[in-house]
């Protein structure tokens, strides 16, 4: 019987900002808006429900007295990403 | 991306998670401003010394302490390069501590080298004076193979890891020419580190460099 999909992650710029975090050690607001090609708007609020679920860490700086926004994902979105991954993998009869 | 909760087919996720982890691998670039600089460091002492030897003459200090001091801007270049990055990926972190490993490395061979120097030359008088032949084995001549030794190793894993042949065939350079000083004179010694520092850092830090900016256009147009 296959697992349920973890909704959190299950949403197209929740999983690409989770993929890209999980390949890098942190990475800015700017960066991952410019590679998920998505809107400002609509990143920051997807951003917030990873922050809250505890996927990922957000914190706020100063950088050339520009406020810098800066993601890194936690242990426990790297479990739930991998676990994420395993379960694709098994609807694919590879888990 | 502009609908927030567009739900995806499994298929459509393992796609999409293949397609950032790629984006992600692609953003980590070399500035190849450290390779230019030691490049130019390396390749200029090795033929100061050369020129020393060729034309007779000495400066009052050894040239190669000139890489101890190209270290400050090495750290400043650091920084600065940090400061513009975007993102940290795990790369950045072993290619720093790489090319810091690769700095102590030489700090510590010019230190070590100057010690032996210091001890085995005396006894090397001492023996000419005694027996009246030359030694036959001259500690200098030895020098330059542990320095190229040293020098194909931050050329060859960069190269390795950011798929970067130029730098990766410069490393290997290095280590052939490591093996040809064995045999040769230290003049041609100072003339085959001089070209393995050419080769192996400061063209392929042009090229890396040059590489960069076109990427940095790129991405900037990209944006407006």
């Amino acid at each position: 019987m296959f697992k349920e999909l973890d909704p959190i992650l299950h949403s197209q710029l929740r999983l690409a900002v989770m993929s890209l975090l999980i390949s890098v050690k942190e990475a800015e607001f700017t960066f991952i808006r410019e590679k998920t090609n998505s809107t400002a708007g609509n990143l920051s609020v997807q951003i917030q429900k990873l922050k809250d679920a505890g996927y990922i860490d957000v914190t706020k700086q100063f950088k050339d007295n520009y406020p810098l926004t800066v993601c890194k994902i936690t242990k426990q979105g790297v479990k739930a990403f991998e676990e994420y991954v395993g379960n694709l993998q098994s609807y694919f009869g590879k888990g | 991306m502009q609908q927030p909760e567009k739900q995806l087919s499994e298929k459509e996720s393992l796609d999409l998670i293949a397609m950032m982890i790629n984006k992600a691998k692609d953003s980590y670039h070399n500035t190849g401003v450290g390779a230019i600089m030691w490049g130019t460091v390396i390749a200029v002492c090795a033929l100061v010394k050369l020129a020393e030897l060729h034309f007779n003459f000495r400066l009052p200090f050894d040239i190669y302490w000139l890489t101890i001091l190209a270290i400050v801007p090495q750290i400043f270049i650091s920084i600065r390069e940090k400061k513009e990055r975007k993102v940290k990926t795990y790369d950045d972190i072993y290619m720093d501590y790489l090319w810091l490993a690769f700095g102590i490395s030489i700090f510590l061979m010019i230190f070590i080298t100057n010690s032996v120097f210091n001890v085995w030359e005396p006894v090397a008088e001492e023996y000419n004076k005694l027996s009246g032949h030359t030694a036959a084995f001259r500690f200098r001549e030895f020098i330059a193979p542990l320095f190229l030794l040293l020098y194909g190793i931050p050329g060859f894993v960069t190269g390795a890891a950011c798929k970067f042949k130029p730098m990766l065939w410069g490393g290997l350079l290095c280590w052939a020419c490591c093996i040809i000083t064995i045999y040769t004179s230290i003049k041609i010694d100072l003339l085959l580190t001089a070209i393995s520092a050419i080769f192996a850092w400061l063209i392929p830090g042009i090229i890396m460099e040059s590489d960069y900016r076109k990427a940095k256009k790129g991405l900037a147009a990209t944006n407006v």
